[in-house]
C-alpha cells in the first residue's frame, strides 16, 4: 500500500493534467457562474434542494453509508433544503488521494483535512467562509468560540475545526497494572520528568524480560517528542518554549531542554530499555501494548488519555502529565469548503447542522439506531448483539464529529463536560489560533524536512549519541536555512499578536 | 510513386499496426497527454487557476533541487547505484539466462526459472520485511543464528551505512534478475543451433562458443536495454531506497536518491509545482542521456543503434 505513496507524488501531476486537460473547459464555467448563480438561487428559490458532497477519511466501516445518508437527508432536506452525499475513504487510501482532492479536480464540496489545512489554503482550495459562517454558522460559533480561530488565517476563516481536546501536554502513557504489581504506582504518578522514569523502566525490564520497556508512540511516522510541552506553531522549525508568556520564536533543537531529552533517551537506549531497532519501529504503541510487548511511550496527553488508551489498548493504562495542560492551535480534523464549489451556502448550512444537531451527529458517527448500534441501560451506544467492530456495516466513529452525539460505551461518561471545562478553563498559549504560512520559505522547509529525516529519529530515540550528533544536526539545520524560517515565523507571529 | 509505396507498405503490415495499436493508445494516454502537465513545473499551482492558468513562477520550483547541501549526495547516489545496476544487472542476467539455457530437462528449467522469477512478483513492502527478518537487530536471522552463536557482537544493520550499498545491490539483483533474464533467454533460444554445431565440429569449447557466438548474438538486445536504462539513470526505484532501509535516518548518506529526497521534502507540503519540477528535471536529463548514448553507439557500430 505504502509503495504507492511515491506514485502519488509523481503521478499526481500526471493524473491532474489528464483530468484537467479533459475537463478544463467545464472548470472554467464553474468559476465564472458559481457565485452569481448561487446568490440568485438562494434569494429567488429558497425551496430548491441543493446537493452537496462530503469526503472524509475513516478508520471505521462505511458499507451502509448510502442508507445512513438517506436518514440524514430526511432531516436536512426539510430543515435546510440540502441533500448530502458522503464518501468515506480508509485512512491509507485517504492520505494517498488527499493531494488529488486538494487539486480541485474531484467533485467535492466539503473536504475533511486531517492534521492541518494549510496546504488547502496555499493551493487556493479552501473557500473563504468568513462571511458565510456569520450568516449560516451561528451554532458552530456558539459551540466552538475562540477555538474556531484554529481555522483562521489573517482574520479569514478557511476551515472549521471540530471541537476536540485543544488543551494537552506531553505525558508518559504506561501499563498501570504493571506498576501496581511492582509497587511503583506512586513513583509512576510522581515521575513528571523524563529522567524520573529510569528506575521504573529498569524494574520493568528486570521483571518482564520479554517486554520492551519503552517504545515509540506511533512508529517512526511521528517523531518521539512531537507532542512537547512547547508550542510548535505548526511545525518544528521555531517554537515557543513557554507558550503562556514567551513571545520569542526559538530553535527547539538548540535548547537545553531538547538536548536533555536526547541525552535521557540515549541513556535508555544504551541500557537496553528500547528495542535496538527502535529507529525503524513500524508498529504503534497500541498494537504492541495489546500484545504485551510494550510498557510505556511518550505522547500527547490530557484528562482523557488514560481512559481512551485503556479502551483502545484493552489494558488498564495510566498517564503522567509532564506539565500543565495548555490549550493551543491543534489541527486534528477540520473541514474546508472547496473554493470551486457551486453550493457554498448549502455546505455551510449543512456543517452548522452537523456540528450542532445531536441526531445528525449521532447518525453520521454511529449509523441508524437498532441496525448499526443500540443504546445500553446508561443511554450509551454499543454494537447490536452479534455484531462487533469488524463485522458492523457502518461505524465511522466519533472522531470526525463534534460532541453533539450519543456517547459510545467505551467512552468516558463525563467526557463532554470535562472537554468543555478544560477547553474553557485551562491556560491558553498566546499563539492559540496562529497558523504559519510557509509560502515564502518552501525551499527551506523542503531541505529542513530532509535534514530532520536524517537526524531527528536517531537523536530522539537515543540511537545517536547527542554529544556528537546534536551539534551536527543543529548545524545542518542552520545550513538548510532554519534561521530564515524562524525569522519568517517570528514576523508572522508578531503580526498575529499585534492584532 | 512514394505515396502508393507507403500505402502498399501499410497494407502489407496492417496486422502489425493493428497489434501495435493498444500499445500506441496506451502510450498516447499515459505518456503524451500528461506532458501538458509539465507546465506545472513553472507554476505555483492554485485550484482556481488549474493547470494552465495558475501564476507562472519561472524556474523557482527547480531551486530546491540544487540549493540543498544534499544535491551532490543524492545525484551521486542515484547515478552510481544505477550504473552498478546496469552493469552488474546485465552481467548477472546473461549468466543466469545462459545457465538456464544450458539446462537439458524442460522441467528443471521451468522450476529454476519460476524460483528466480518469483522475487520480482513480490511487493517491495514484503521484500523490505523479508530483508528486515534477516537483518533486524534483536530478532534478525544473521544476528541470532550466525553472529551470536559464533561469539561475534551483533551488528545493528539499520544504523550502519557501510553495509547498505551491498545490501541494496544484492536486493535489487535478487529481485530483478528474473525478469531481465527472460529477454536474454528468449534471445538465446532464437540463436541458430547450426552455429553451435559448426563451432563444436571445429573443436570450440563451451566457453569459446559462449564468447564468440552467444554474446555477439545478444549484443543488439544488450545495447537496446542499456540505452533504455540510461534514460532512467536519474530515476530510482523508490521502494528499494525508501522502504527496504525502513526509512532509517542513519542510512541516509547511502540511501538518499533524487526520488527519496523529493518525497521526504514534499510529503508534508504536497507542492505540485515542485514535484513536477523534479520529474521534469529527471526526464530532461534522461532524454539527453538517451540521445548521447544512442549517438555514441551509432558512431561505434551503426546497425546496433536504436534510431
Amino acid at each position: 500500500m505504502r509503495k504507492k505513496i511515491l506514485s502519488l507524488i509523481l503521478s499526481t501531476a500526471m493524473a491532474v493534467s489528464v483530468l484537467t486537460a479533459c475537463g478544463s473547459s467545464s472548470t472554467g464555467t464553474v468559476e465564472e457562474n458559481a457565485p452569481s448563480d448561487n446568490s440568485d438561487e438562494s434569494s429567488e428559490a429558497p425551496k430548491e434542494i441543493e446537493k452537496i458532497k462530503v469526503f472524509v477519511p475513516t478508520g471505521g466501516k462505511a458499507d451502509d453509508i448510502e442508507e445512513v445518508m438517506a436518514a440524514v437527508n430526511e432531516i436536512t432536506i426539510p430543515e435546510i433544503g440540502v441533500e448530502v452525499e458522503f464518501k468515506a475513504y480508509e485512512f491509507g487510501q485517504w492520505f494517498q488521494q488527499y493531494s488529488l482532492f486538494l487539486s480541485g479536480t474531484e467533485d467535492v464540496d466539503i473536504l475533511a483535512n486531517y492534521g492541518g489545512y494549510l496546504n488547502a489554503v496555499s493551493q487556493g482550495a479552501a473557500y473563504d467562509m468568513t462571511d458565510l459562517i456569520q450568516e449560516y454558522g451561528q451554532d458552530i460559533i456558539a459551540r466552538e468560540g475562540d477555538y474556531l480561530k484554529s481555522g483562521e488565517i489573517d482574520g479569514h476563516q478557511y476551515a472549521i475545526p471540530i471541537y476536540a481536546g485543544y488543551s494537552w501536554t506531553m505525558g508518559m502513557i504506561y501499563r498501570k497494572d504493571i506498576v501496581d504489581e511492582l509497587g511503583l504506582t506512586e513513583a509512576a504518578e510522581k515521575a513528571t520528568k523524563l529522567e524520573d522514569w529510569e528506575p521504573i523502566l529498569a524494574a520493568v525490564k528486570k521483571a518482564y524480560p520479554d517486554m520492551t520497556p519503552y517504545v515509540l508512540n506511533n512508529g517512526t511516522t511521528a517523531s518521539n517528542f512531537k507532542y512537547g510541552t512547547w508550542d510548535d506553531l505548526g511545525n518544528f522549525y521555531g517554537v515557543l518554549m513557554d507558550p503562556i508568556k514567551d513571545k520569542e520564536v526559538k530553535d527547539v533543537f538548540e535548547t537545553d531542554e531538547y538536548a536533555h531529552l536526547c541525552e535521557v533517551m540515549h541513556d535508555w537506549y544504551q541500557k537496553g530499555y528500547c528495542d535496538k531497532d527502535i529507529q525503524t519501529q513500524t508498529d504503534s504503541f497500541t498494537v504492541l501494548t495489546k500484545n504485551d510487548a510494550a510498557f510505556c511511550t511518550l505522547g500527547q496527553a490530557d484528562f482523557n488519555t488514560a481512559f481512551y488508551q485503556s479502551t483502545t489498548c484493552n489494558k488498564p493504562m495510566g498517564v503522567t502529565l509532564f506539565d500543565d495542560q495548555i490549550a493551543r492551535t491543534y489541527n486534528n480534523v477540520c473541514y474546508t469548503i472547496m473554493s470551486n464549489t457551486e453550493h457554498p451556502e448549502a455546505a455551510m448550512k449543512f456543517m452548522n447542522l452537523w456540528m450542532s444537531n445531536e441526531k445528525v451527529g449521532t447518525l453520521i458517527s454511529y449509523g441508524i439506531e437498532g441496525k448499526h448500534y443500540v443504546l445500553d441501560e446508561n443511554g450509551m451506544g454499543k454494537y447490536p448483539d452479534g455484531v462487533d467492530a469488524t463485522s458492523t456495516t457502518y461505524h465511522l466513529g466519533s472522531n470526525l464529529s463534534n460532541i453533539n452525539r450519543i456517547l459510545w460505551e467505551t467512552e468516558n461518561p463525563e467526557y463532554p463536560e470535562l472537554l468543555v471545562e478544560h477547553n474553557t478553563n485551562d491556560k491558553k498559549s498566546i499563539a492559540l489560533g496562529f497558523s504559519f504560512d510557509t509560502t515564502n520559505v518552501t525551499n527551506e522547509i523542503t531541505q529542513l524536512d530532509n535534514v530532520c529525516s536524517k537526524y531527528q529519529a536517531g537523536l530522539e530515540t537515543g540511537t545517536l549519541d547527542p554529544e556528537q550528533y546534536l551539534p551536527e544536526f543543529v548545524q545542518a539545520l542552520k545550513d538548510a536555512g532554519l534561521e530564515k524560517v524562524i525569522a519568517e515565523k517570528q514576523a508572522q507571529l508578531d503580526a498575529f499578536l499585534a492584532e | 510513386m512514394s505515396k502508393t509505396n507507403a500505402f502498399v507498405k501499410i497494407k502489407k503490415y496492417f496486422p502489425f499496426y493493428l497489434m501495435a495499436l493498444p500499445g500506441i493508445i496506451y502510450f498516447f494516454i499515459n505518456s503524451y497527454i500528461p506532458m501538458g502537465g509539465l507546465i506545472l513545473a513553472f507554476e505555483k499551482y492554485t485550484v482556481k487557476g488549474g493547470i494552465f492558468r495558475s501564476p507562472k513562477v519561472g524556474l523557482s520550483n527547480f531551486k530546491f533541487l540544487f540549493s540543498s547541501a544534499d544535491a551532490w549526495l543524492m545525484t551521486r547516489n542515484t547515478i552510481a547505484y544505477n550504473l552498478v545496476f546496469i552493469v552488474l544487472g546485465t552481467v548477472v542476467a546473461i549468466v543466469v539466462a545462459y545457465l538456464l539455457h544450458e539446462l537439458k530437462g524442460n522441467l528443471p528449467r521451468k522450476i529454476y526459472q519460476t524460483i528466480i522469477l518469483f522475487p520480482s512478483l513480490l511487493s517491495i513492502i514484503i521484500v523490505s520485511y523479508l530483508v528486515n527478518a534477516v537483518l533486524a537487530g534483536d530478532t534478525g536471522f544473521i544476528n541470532n543464528y550466525i553472529l551470536i552463536p559464533l561469539g561475534i557482537d551483533p551488528i545493528s544493520f539499520y544504523s550502519e551505512p557501510k553495509f547498505w550499498p551491498f545490501i541494496l545491490i544484492f536486493v535489487h539483483l535478487w529481485q530483478m534478475t528474473g525478469t531481465s533474464c527472460i529477454l536474454y533467454l528468449a534471445n538465446m533460444s532464437a540463436i541458430d543451433s547450426g552455429l553451435y554445431e559448426a563451432a563444436s565440429l571445429d573443436g570450440a569449447s563451451r566457453w569459446h562458443a559462449f564468447i564468440n557466438i552467444t554474446i555477439p548474438c545478444l549484443v543488439p538486445t544488450i545495447i537496446t536495454l542499456t540505452i533504455l536504462a540510461v534514460g532512467k539513470i536519474f530515476n530510482s526505484d523508490f521502494g528499494l531506497f525508501y522502504q527496504v532501509p525502513m526509512n532509517s535516518g542513519a542510512l541516509i548518506d547511502v540511501t538518499q536518491t533524487i526520488d527519496t529526497y523529493v518525497y521526504r521534502g514534499l510529503m508534508n507540503t504536497a507542492n505540485l509545482g515542485m514535484s513536477a519540477a523534479a520529474c521534469f528535471y529527471q526526464s530532461v536529463v534522461g532524454f539527453i542521456l538517451v540521445m548521447i548514448t544512442n549517438h555514441l553507439v551509432k558512431k561505434l557500430s551503426k546497425e546496433n543503434a536504436m534510431f
